[in-house]
């Protein structure tokens, strides 16, 4: 297990490294444009040079990709071109703004999506599949710039209950937070419930659970003792893609309400060029994803004993 | 599959997802015989829905703000997102397959490989990989297609490759193995139609999650140059002004919606249908 | 009929009395006049007294005094007012830090720190006089030190701000006195007490530099108000100060709040009671602004454009007969109609505003597809021609939309125009450089400011690269009059010359609109959205 950790660890480098790579790549590989994008369109030729000679644009770009990455990874993350502010003061400010909507979101999601899911899934053909996996089709298939038109035409516009924009400029108000949550969950708790139902169903369906039906035993304890722990392996893979997802899914609902969070900036950067934001935005968000992905390896395991670690196919 | 498909449209649920994915393919693929109007033609602008036309026809759902007849630009907007999902749906799974089918048999070497390369791609947030592929190479339908096969592919490629592992240490694979029979052929005859419950599900709804991200991208800008009719960038345009011309975001809106429900309800369908002939 | 009197008390500039005449003979209209003398040092109460206009409307309502004033707006870094490249910062500072001038909304420039100014007859010696009695908000006297020190900051030769080109005509900065002092220009510049409104040019205290020059960490100020806290991307709060020299202020704290770039959002603010003013909105905005109970719509007229224009030295644009097919098809008035819903007043592409000062009517151009057609046949395109459009929706959708009409009427004389769409921070690079591409020009209060921009021969904005030497002596002969009537006589020929040339198609005039709440009383679009918050007060 530890050889297992420590192989996953230097692959989370390795990534890490090779985005970093690419980011750089493309977004500072023509200097020129960088320099257009920093000091602004109205800029002089002279100045451009001037500005691409001070900050060392005039080395090979390998060098400057090392150099930049020795300078990010000391902590010197550049400032932003579009806030006028250091990354660093910025970044972190947003990203906790999503990670309270995001879990938020996710606290929601999945209580919901896995009792709708294994409700279903237990038993197929029931009429309580039939209603669970209609509201999980129907929800799912409203893209969520149309839940967002049609929830703040209802509650904004029409009834007046709700704020329009959650800018939280005045300090955090839960009412804010209600309907960009509504939209996420509304987008996301079907496709959660729907593979929650299908891997249960798959399980139902097999033959050492028809067998322990046969001979008897209670349904709630066979779905508890056996189907439950075998139906959470392909979930899980399911629900761990789902947080890289809520970090940047929530782009469109974060910029539709003026959220102030990790998607916004990511979304402003992109549109601004923002070169130093998306640069440490990135690497951010590969972060946050490559440890996901590492706790859903380690679940993973825990949870389909049949895979061993160190010992290669075929020894087993 | 095709009996599974037959066995699925008996249930009302499926039949209807299939009328209504049915129903769109065929406005995409005869857009200039049933739109009633050229989809680009300015006419009269902010009409609403039944509004008549100047040439004595009527706008059934209304125009919108450069006065161009909303039902003429769904339906060939149909062809926008018909044609450019399923070509980049169907160029992803085949990259995914592959790779996932490979990965999870051979482990090792091959495994760290792919693995890597996915994971990389992965550690993107989807959406922000979209806008900067976009951005750097510019809005066009072949361009979204290679944005979502490089997107999409590796999120496939784990699905298929954690269902390979699974299905892999299970029994008959391990006799396969000592059979010595082929490598591909495990993977092709022994694995993948064991996998193949869960992705057909995962397919049926990624072609609609693609449909939804070409839209989204529409809506943030960066769709399909105007002014090519595009279900997404119209409720952008129109999303302004929805409260007092709700016609311009409600068709588009229930457009995108209905293809991706009828293409859900199938899917449900189909992974039925499909177990319930792998039981008898 | 009353006297005209320059604010200083000393003789008016001689040219007044000529600019008073043509009002009497109604050669120019008031605002004109009010304009040009306004420049000129002449009071704005003398001048609207002379001209007949009341004084500055009697308030219906007294004025409430306190309250909190929520303003949506952008909060970018303020470090050196100097270097703001964009206005809405600027619209933050504004209430802390001051200008030497105040430019009105209807774009008449009133004395503000300076109390006063006599250009001499030449207009190349401007004596300024200050304002007494005016306190930094750290106890200093605010005085020609501060002034100076500004103004030679601008101007230095290691300088990154805009200042330095702007006043490139500025020899030297004389202190005088405490009070006085005399800018020295090396060329007649009539618009000098107006630039000095810009947004580059709030007065920062002289010992700005020395203090670490950022300002928003140490934000002294002359104005009404201090800022108490600032937050990129967020908010900045301002709260009204006990003590200023000039009109006294109504609110008690304005609260900046950043609302993003999507205007819808800002509208859901508003609808939900979240923001007071929601500066700027879109043409597709104003149905829902109208339906809401709470909230009031902002109209401004303004001299804002786009050009789609040719660039005259890449082929196919170098042919004057394709230019003249792309402008002969193009039918300015329904691209008005359908791109901006008619919001707005038809422009005749020559880039001078009827409502600016200097306008000469020109009789109108016509649509004429077969003559366009024949153009083009002539010029070797029988079938038609394909060209490609550039542009990056800077200011928002509307600009692709008005694409898409032009799209529509060039194909009826057999020009297929493609539309290139790119976000705007990729065509901010390259907006000059495209041989065909459709640019936002912004409003200047005078015509030729954006002539002189973007047309003159080696303009520094000239995108067009059109170049000609008998556009270049007509616009040279029409900036160096001071007589309204005169100028605008002179600008036939510049408008002549530009509108044959066909290098674009400039459609329309955009009008500005913002929201605001029906409880904020004394808000004003600004045509250069420099937006005053003096006199707002809420009901």
């Amino acid at each position: 297990m530890i050889r297992f950790l420590l192989a996953r660890l230097g692959e989370v480098v390795g990534v890490m490294l090779a985005v970093s790579f690419l980011v750089y790549l493309v977004l500072e590989h023509d200097a020129a444009s960088v320099a257009v994008k920093v000091i602004g369109q109205y800029s002089t030729e002279g100045q451009r040079a001037l500005w691409l000679s001070e900050n060392g644009y005039d080395a090979p770009f390998l060098v400057r990709y090392v150099t930049w990455l020795g300078r990010f990874v000391t902590g010197d993350w550049g400032s932003s071109t579009h806030f006028r502010e250091q990354v660093t003061v910025l970044l972190p400010q947003h990203l906790a703004r999503t990670g309270i909507l995001a879990g938020t979101a996710f606290a929601i999601i999945v209580p919901v999506a896995f009792l709708f899911g294994i409700v279903a899934g237990v038993r197929e053909g029931s009429w309580a599949d039939r209603v669970v996996s209609f509201i999980a089709v129907a929800t799912t298939s409203i893209p969520e710039f149309a839940s967002a038109v049609f929830l703040s035409a209802i509650f904004v516009f029409w009834l007046g209950i709700l704020p329009g924009a959650s800018t939280m400029t005045s300090g955090f108000e839960w009412q804010q937070l209600v309907l960009p949550c509504l939209v996420i969950v509304l987008y996301d708790f079907g496709y959660v419930a729907r593979m929650v139902r299908a891997a249960m169903a798959d399980v139902m369906a097999q033959p050492y659970i028809r067998t322990a039906l046969m001979k008897g035993a209670s349904p709630a304890r066979i779905v508890l003792r056996h189907a439950l722990r075998n139906a959470l392996v392909a979930p899980i893979t399911v629900i761990m893609l789902q947080i890289p997802w809520l970090i940047s899914g929530v782009l469109v609902t974060e910029v539709f309400f003026a959220y102030k969070g990790f998607g916004t900036l990511l979304y402003q950067a992109c549109l601004n060029s923002d070169v130093a934001l998306i640069e440490a935005c990135a690497m951010t968000s590969v972060f946050v994803i490559v440890s996901t992905q590492l706790i859903s390896d380690v679940l993973y395991t825990l949870l389909n004993p049949r895979i061993r670690f160190g010992l290669r196919r075929g020894e087993a | 599959m095709i009996r599974a498909l037959l066995r699925a449209l008996r249930r009302p649920g499926p039949a209807v997802g299939f009328a209504m994915v049915l129903l769109w393919v065929a406005c995409a693929l005869f857009a200039g015989w049933l739109a009633p109007y050229d989809p680009l033609k300015s006419q009269v602008p902010l009409q609403f829905p039944l509004d008549r036309a100047p040439d004595g026809g009527h706008f059934w759902l209304g125009t919108d703000l450069l006065g161009r007849d909303i039902l003429s630009r769904l339906i060939h907007g149909a062809r926008t997102v018909v044609l450019w999902a399923s070509l980049a749906a169907a160029s992803a799974y085949a990259v995914g397959i592959a790779g996932g089918l490979a990965a999870g048999f051979y482990r090792g070497p091959v495994d760290r490989v792919l693995s890597f390369f996915a994971n990389t791609v992965l550690s993107f947030p989807v959406l922000v990989l979209y806008i900067l592929i976009i951005v750097t190479i510019g809005a066009s339908g072949l361009n979204i297609v290679l944005a979502v096969t490089f997107a999409s592919a590796p999120a496939i490629f784990r699905i298929v490759r954690a269902l390979a592992i699974d299905i892999a240490s299970r029994d008959f694979v391990a006799a396969a193995i000592t059979q010595g029979e082929n490598a591909l052929r495990i993977m092709v005859v022994d694995i993948l139609p064991n996998a193949s419950a869960p992705l057909i599900v995962d397919a049926c709804l990624r072609l609609g999650y693609i449909a939804i991200t070409i839209g989204t991208l529409g809506f943030l800008g960066l769709g399909l140059p105007p002014p090519t009719p595009d279900w997404g960038g119209m409720v952008n345009e129109g999303r302004g002004m929805a409260m007092v011309f709700p016609h311009l975001v409600v068709f588009p809106c229930i457009a995108i919606s209905s293809l991706m429900l009828g293409l859900s309800l199938l899917a449900d369908g189909l992974n039925e249908a499909a177990r319930a002939g792998s039981r008898a | 009929m009353s006297i005209l009197r320059t604010t200083s008390g000393r003789p008016a500039h001689p040219e007044v009395a000529a600019v008073a005449d043509q009002l009497l003979k109604g050669a120019i209209d008031r605002r004109a006049f009010l304009r040009t003398v306004s420049l000129l040092g002449i009071s704005a109460a003398s001048a609207a007294a002379f001209a007949g206009l009341a004084g500055p409307a009697a308030a219906q309502e007294t004025p409430k005094q306190g309250g909190t004033l929520r303003y949506g707006a952008s909060i970018m870094e303020i470090n050196d007012p100097m270097m703001i490249t964009w206005t809405q910062p600027s619209n933050v500072a504004r209430n802390v830090i001051e200008f030497l001038t105040q430019v009105d909304e209807e774009n008449i420039t009133h004395p503000h720190l300076a109390a006063s100014w006599d250009p001499s007859a030449d207009l190349t010696t401007w004596k300024f006089k200050l304002q007494p009695n005016v306190k930094w908000s750290n106890g200093d006297a605010f005085t020609t030190e501060d002034v100076a020190f500004n103004i030679r900051r601008w101007i230095a030769p290691e300088s990154k701000s805009s200042n330095k080109s702007a006043f490139s005509a500025i020899k030297e900065v004389e202190v005088v006195n405490d009070l006085e002092f005399t800018l020295h220009l090396s060329r007649p510049t009539l618009a000098i007490p107006e630039m000095l409104f810009a947004y580059t040019c709030p007065m920062v205290h002289r010992k700005f530099i020395e203090q670490g020059g950022v300002w928003t960490k140490n934000p002294i100020g002359t104005g009404p108000y201090e800022l108490v806290e600032f937050a990129v991307g967020q908010k900045a709060t301002l709260k009204r100060k006990a003590a200023y020299w000039g009109t006294k202020v109504h609110l008690d704290e304005i609260r900046f709040i950043d609302l993003g770039t999507d205007v819808t959002a800002s509208i859901q603010a508003l609808a939900s009671g979240q923001v007071d003013i929601v500066p700027s909105i879109n043409t597709t905005d104003i149905d829902v602004v109208k339906r809401l109970p709470n909230a009031t719509l902002l109209v401004g007229h303004a001299a804002q454009t786009i050009c789609i224009r040719m660039q005259v030295t890449q082929k196919p644009f170098d042919d004057l007969r394709v230019r003249q097919a792309v402008v002969l098809a193009a039918d300015n008035q329904k691209i008005l109609e359908l791109g901006y819903r008619g919001l707005g007043m038809a422009a005749e592409n020559h880039h001078v505003a009827p409502f600016q000062p200097e306008y000469f009517k020109l009789p109108p151009v016509k649509r004429d597809v077969a003559k366009a057609k024949a153009l083009l046949a002539e010029a070797g395109y029988k079938d038609g021609i394909d060209l490609s459009l550039v542009l990056g929706n800077t200011q928002g959708r509307w600009e692709q939309d008005c694409a898409q009409i032009l799209q529509q009427q060039l194909a009826e004389a057999g020009i297929r125009m493609k539309l290139d769409v790119k976000p705007s921070s990729e065509f901010w690079p390259i907006w000059d450089k495209v041989p065909f591409g459709l640019t936002f020009w912004a409003h200047r209060p005078l015509a030729v400011m954006t002539l002189d921009l973007a047309y003159r021969g080696g303009g520094a904005w000239n995108e067009s690269r059109f170049a000609s030497a008998e556009f270049d002596a007509a616009l040279n002969k029409a900036t160096g009059i001071v007589d309204p009537k005169q100028r605008a006589q002179a600008m036939e020929a510049v408008e002549r010359i530009l509108q044959d040339a066909a290098v674009m198609v400039q459609p329309f005039w955009a009008d500005r609109f913002g929201a605001m709440s029906t409880k904020v009383r004394g808000f004003r679009l600004h045509p250069a959205t420099y937006n005053l918050l003096g006199n707002v007060w809420l009901a």
